[in-house]
């Protein structure tokens, strides 16, 4: 079984292999290309499969350069499982080319995977730079110019993780995330370590377009294609999620060198996220401040630095992916601002109710994912005596709740508009993507309500880390 | 009638048909029938609205069988036992210590009664919808299996879950079939019980840190010791989170306009059950769970509460709008609530649960009689409605009947309720008694002020032309009257003459009782 650990990896780079080369050498002849998003969607379910039944065997790989533990499992189930749904519910004639826009997500899903089951500091910047150059191909497909700036922000990011990790690994003497963990147990927290944390952490945040940094994230998912904005709002921010936790649970010995930065950032994220979703009328931009807004939950979990926290944080994080990933895919053309959602709740009843409930749980509003998952992290927030971040987080949320409402009234209450006053086209309605948006809407209702077996494994993740 | 209501029926109770019907889900079916229907309305098609009635059907028959299935859970109610009863216990998220925990003593049993009767009359009054059947119906039932989650929950987590579940659905049912004031009734609804669904969290979380992080099921945290510093901060959020749904004042804001704007059925729910829950939480996690908080912070729970019921008595007396003056006199039973829970003495207690029922009652009825007489009318506005009453007979006996249960005067339930509480308050807070009861007397002249211009003044020959009720709206007005009546007149049930044999209803008296002394042991030794 150890030998089948690597399988979903090797099939979603291979599946993303094939479909470039088929896509530059016209392999796929036109009848066959209205079932390859389904076939895809299928091959992302299979390794889906193999990781939960093989994912389970620990194990390192390339000496010690990936290691398969919990925290990889959840993390790689995880993201197959949104790439998988966001296959199904997207609106293909929406995008601008099959084959990218089928192997950039799966390319993006292997960085998060790589960046999951990382075992040094090098795997984990492979990762994150991984997903982060698949989202800048996605969004030069539509928008070369704010791809250019994407790639401009992204490179700055990256060299700032870059800095960070050279000086941290200069700091402590090693990469290996497990022995770094045991050299800071008999550290103590110096400026030399707080400034390369410093570093990591700002490019990180920039990476997840956390409120204040997500300046050119969120018009670079504004401009990109629907399937391109979930990945820029998805797999991107829950790649940089996933490097923090690791980095935060190699680090929670010494958390004086990261928690008070993480806090701010923590409550910029889930105020600001929540006011900026409030004050804009797109309903693209609203649901990538309320996608800032939550992932601002997810640093809010990792401020506790303990095992409780990181758990709710990594419980949280897997609803994150899945919604914000999915969310502008359902939500298909969007430029026609708010207008153009009018009367979807009748004209695509499933997507409709698919796109309400990526919003509401992006927003944190009960019973869906998002609550269970920012409940958890209020939990460990509350266990730690951080108050005043449970409350903003609060505030947040009940902003993200209100904006929502906003869109969901032109959805449902709103009659729809004539086809000749429409600015933009509703998605089309094809068979997988009626079937797409109704699984959504099953997995997304679900997290919750089975969410205790999925917090137990996102429990066993955070132990994997070596937090108790 | 004190008597008979202070003094539950000194032996249980065995009722003809108990025991014919039992169910270890039944507290679960109270919450998830009417979300499975809410399903099955939102996914069944309707191909040009030709299947509306029949939403309307499902709905009403959702809550009709409900109300079946309650009314035989209340026969079967053991009414002297101070545990929870029709407990559900289920692990659920096991790493933090959430149970799917639902139970309910007494006074949870009067409040899912409530919950059922107000969900008919809100289906009732709904009749009319014509537009978004479908997504009117649909909301409908969330809100109502909302209200019933939070109702039955003993896990803090799923009252949290149910309680802020609740407010959107309601949102956008202002927003889809209001006024035209809807946009600012909304939002304000959802602004306000958003601060109070805020405040019940962080309350919740600072007793589960205080309480070891082990638990959220209220036996564990409601019940353990700790200190008086964290008992006084909780209760202080727990004032803001009952204070912003009951609404007590400063935090009425949303009041106004949502119970003018909101179509009929809505402002009913919210008026009867939704802001109800305010009261039943303090009584949860205040009165019964903190004796020492309740105790320093009930003056300041006194004061807010006599100064709701003179705020919204003066508004009301100044009111130029019937449904906004209908608005503030259904903020006066909640100041009552919250008064009688400010007294902590047995038989005030006792004396707000009653009134959760029969003020519940009371706000639903006047603010769906007024608005219904507005609709009727084609008008709100107090200058153009005048002389109403020979040409609207049922909605002015309905309306006569609405403010007097307001005032409680004798025959209706809450005359019963106000009797308890002021007997139960006056030794322990003498001055907001006095300020309650001089609001009620300011409450009452703006009723004689209202009755007068609208129902018995000269005829407006310039106003537009009225008719009197329909049957729908005869109906969920009458039950509200019905049920005002019937627990005014059998508190402690119906009974064989000369045999105290209890007929079909042990009375709402002796159910509520069960799970009252526990609450009230506390303050046992305080007033009568």
């Amino acid at each position: 079984v150890k030998d089948l650990v690597l399988v979903p990896e090797a099939l979603v780079v291979a599946a993303a292999a094939f479909l470039l080369l088929a896509g530059r050498l016209a392999w796929i002849r036109p009848a066959a290309r209205r079932y390859l998003p389904g076939a895809v969607a299928v091959v992302a379910l299979f390794a889906l499969a193999i990781e939960l039944w093989a994912g389970a065997t620990v194990g390192t790989y390339f000496g010690g350069g990936l290691v398969q533990d919990r925290f990889a499992l959840f993390a790689k189930a995880a993201v197959l499982l949104a790439v998988a749904m966001a296959f199904a519910v997207v609106d293909w004639t929406a995008e601008d080319s099959l084959s990218i826009g089928l192997a950039m997500p799966l390319l993006a899903a292997f960085g998060v995977m790589v960046a999951a089951s990382a075992g040094d500091l090098v795997a984990l910047w492979a990762g994150l730079e991984l997903a982060a150059a698949a989202a800048v191909v996605m969004v030069s497909l539509r928008r070369p110019d704010l791809a250019l700036r994407l790639l401009v922000t992204g490179g700055v990011a990256s060299a700032l993780v870059l800095t960070g990790l050279a000086f941290l690994y200069a700091s402590v003497g090693t990469s290996d995330l497990t022995t770094m963990r045991e050299v800071l147990f008999s550290s103590m927290p110096t400026l030399a370590l707080a400034i390369p944390v410093f570093l990591v952490v700002s490019g990180l945040a920039v990476r997840a377009a956390l409120a204040p940094f997500q300046l050119v994230s969120i018009p670079a998912s504004l401009g990109a294609s629907p399937l391109g904005a979930g990945l820029v709002l998805g797999l991107v921010a829950a790649a940089a999620a996933t490097v923090a936790i690791k980095l935060v649970a190699a680090l929670s010995p010494i958390p004086s060198v990261y928690s008070s930065y993480l806090e701010v950032i923590a409550a910029a994220a889930m105020v600001g996220g929540g006011a900026a979703a409030l004050a804009t009328r797109s309903p693209r931009a609203r649901l990538a401040y309320l996608a800032a807004g939550q992932i601002g939950w997810v640093a809010a979990g990792l401020v506790t630095h303990y095992r409780a926290g990181l758990a709710a944080s990594l419980f949280l994080l897997g609803a994150f992916a899945v919604a914000a990933t999915c969310g502008p895919a359902v939500m298909g053309r969007a430029d026609g601002g708010e207008p153009a959602l009018a009367g979807m709740g009748v004209l695509r009843p499933a997507r409709a109710a698919a796109l309400a409930l990526a919003m509401l749980s992006l927003a944190g509003a009960p019973p869906l994912a998002g609550f269970f998952g920012e409940f958890a992290v209020g939990a460990a927030l509350a266990q730690t005596g951080s108050f005043g971040l449970l409350a903003l987080g609060i505030l947040g949320s009940v902003l993200s709740v209100a904006a929502t409402a906003g869109t969901l009234r032109v959805m449902y209450i709103q009659s729809p508009l004539e086809e000749a006053r429409r600015t933009s086209r509703l998605p089309v309605l094809t068979r997988l993507s009626s079937f797409g948006a109704v699984a959504f809407c099953v997995v997304i209702a679900a997290y919750g309500f089975l969410s205790s077996p999925i917090l137990g494994l996102a429990n066993q993740g955070a132990e994997a880390l070596g937090l108790r | 009638m004190l008597i008979a209501a202070a003094s539950p029926t000194p032996t249980p109770v065995s009722v003809p048909g108990a025991g014919i019907f039992s169910s270890p889900l039944l507290l679960s079916l109270t919450i998830w029938v009417p979300v499975a229907l809410a399903i099955a309305i939102a996914t069944m098609p309707n191909p040009r609205g030709r299947y509306d009635v029949l939403m309307k059907q499902i709905a009403f028959f959702t809550n009709f069988g409900l109300l079946f299935i309650l009314f035989i859970a209340y026969n079967q109610f053991q009414t002297f036992l101070p545990t929870m009863q029709y407990e559900e216990k289920v692990p659920w998220l096991q790493a933090i210590g959430v149970t799917y925990h639902l139970g309910v003593d007494g006074p949870g049993m009067v409040m899912l009664i409530l919950s059922a009767l107000i969900g008919i009359a809100s289906v009732l009054a709904s009749l009319g919808i014509r537009e978004r059947v479908r997504s009117y119906f649909c909301l409908l039932l969330l809100t109502q299996a909302s209200v019933n989650g939070a109702i039955v929950a003993r896990d803090m987590f799923v009252l949290v879950l149910f309680w802020a579940a609740a407010s959107i659905p309601l949102a956008l049912l202002v927003l889809g079939w209001g006024g035209p004031r809807r946009h600012p009734a909304a939002w304000r609804l959802l602004g306000y019980w958003g601060l109070g669904t805020g405040a019940l969290l962080v309350g919740t979380m600072a007793l589960y840190a205080a309480t070891g992080g082990a638990s959220f099921d209220m036996d564990v945290l409601l019940k353990t010791a700790i200190s008086p510093r964290v008992q006084v901060a909780v209760g202080l959020l727990m004032i803001v989170a009952a204070a912003t749904r009951l609404p007590l004042f400063p935090l009425h804001g949303w009041a106004r306009d949502v119970y003018g704007e909101a179509p009929i059925g809505v402002a009913v729910i919210v008026a009867g059950t939704a802001s109800r829950l305010g009261a039943y939480l303090l009584l949860r996690t205040l009165v019964a769970a903190e004796p020492a908080a309740a105790h320093l912070l009930a003056p300041l729970l006194a004061a807010l509460a006599a100064l709701t019921v003179g705020y919204a008595a003066l508004v009301a007396l100044r009111a130029s709008d019937l449904r906004h003056a209908a608005a503030y006199l259904a903020l006066i039973p909640g100041g009552i609530t919250a008064f009688a829970l400010a007294a902590l003495s047995p038989l005030a207690i006792a004396g707000a649960v009653l009134s959760f029922f029969a003020g519940g009652l009371a706000a639903a009825l006047i603010v769906g009689v007024c608005a219904t007489l507005s609709d009727r009318a084609q008008s709100r506005s107090l200058q153009v409605l005048s002389g109403l009453a020979p040409r609207m007979p049922v909605l002015t006996w309905l309306l006569v009947i609405a403010g007097l249960a307001l005032l409680g005067v004798p025959l209706l339930a809450t005359f019963t309720s106000e009797l308890m509480t002021f007997f139960g308050s006056f030794k322990t807070q003498p001055i907001g008694a006095f300020a309650v009861a001089a609001g009620l007397g300011v409450a009452a002249v703006a009723l004689a002020v209202l009755f007068r211009r609208v129902l018995f003044g000269s005829p407006n020959p310039d106003a537009p032309g009225v008719s009197d009720a329909s049957l729908g709206e005869t109906w969920y007005m009458a039950l509200l009257a019905g049920g005002l009546l019937w627990v005014g007149v059998f508190p402690s049930g119906p009974t064989l003459p000369g045999t105290g044999t209890p007929l079909f209803d042990p009375g709402l008296v002796n159910v509520m009782a069960a799970g009252i002394s526990d609450i009230a042991s506390p303050y046992a030794g305080t007033g009568p």
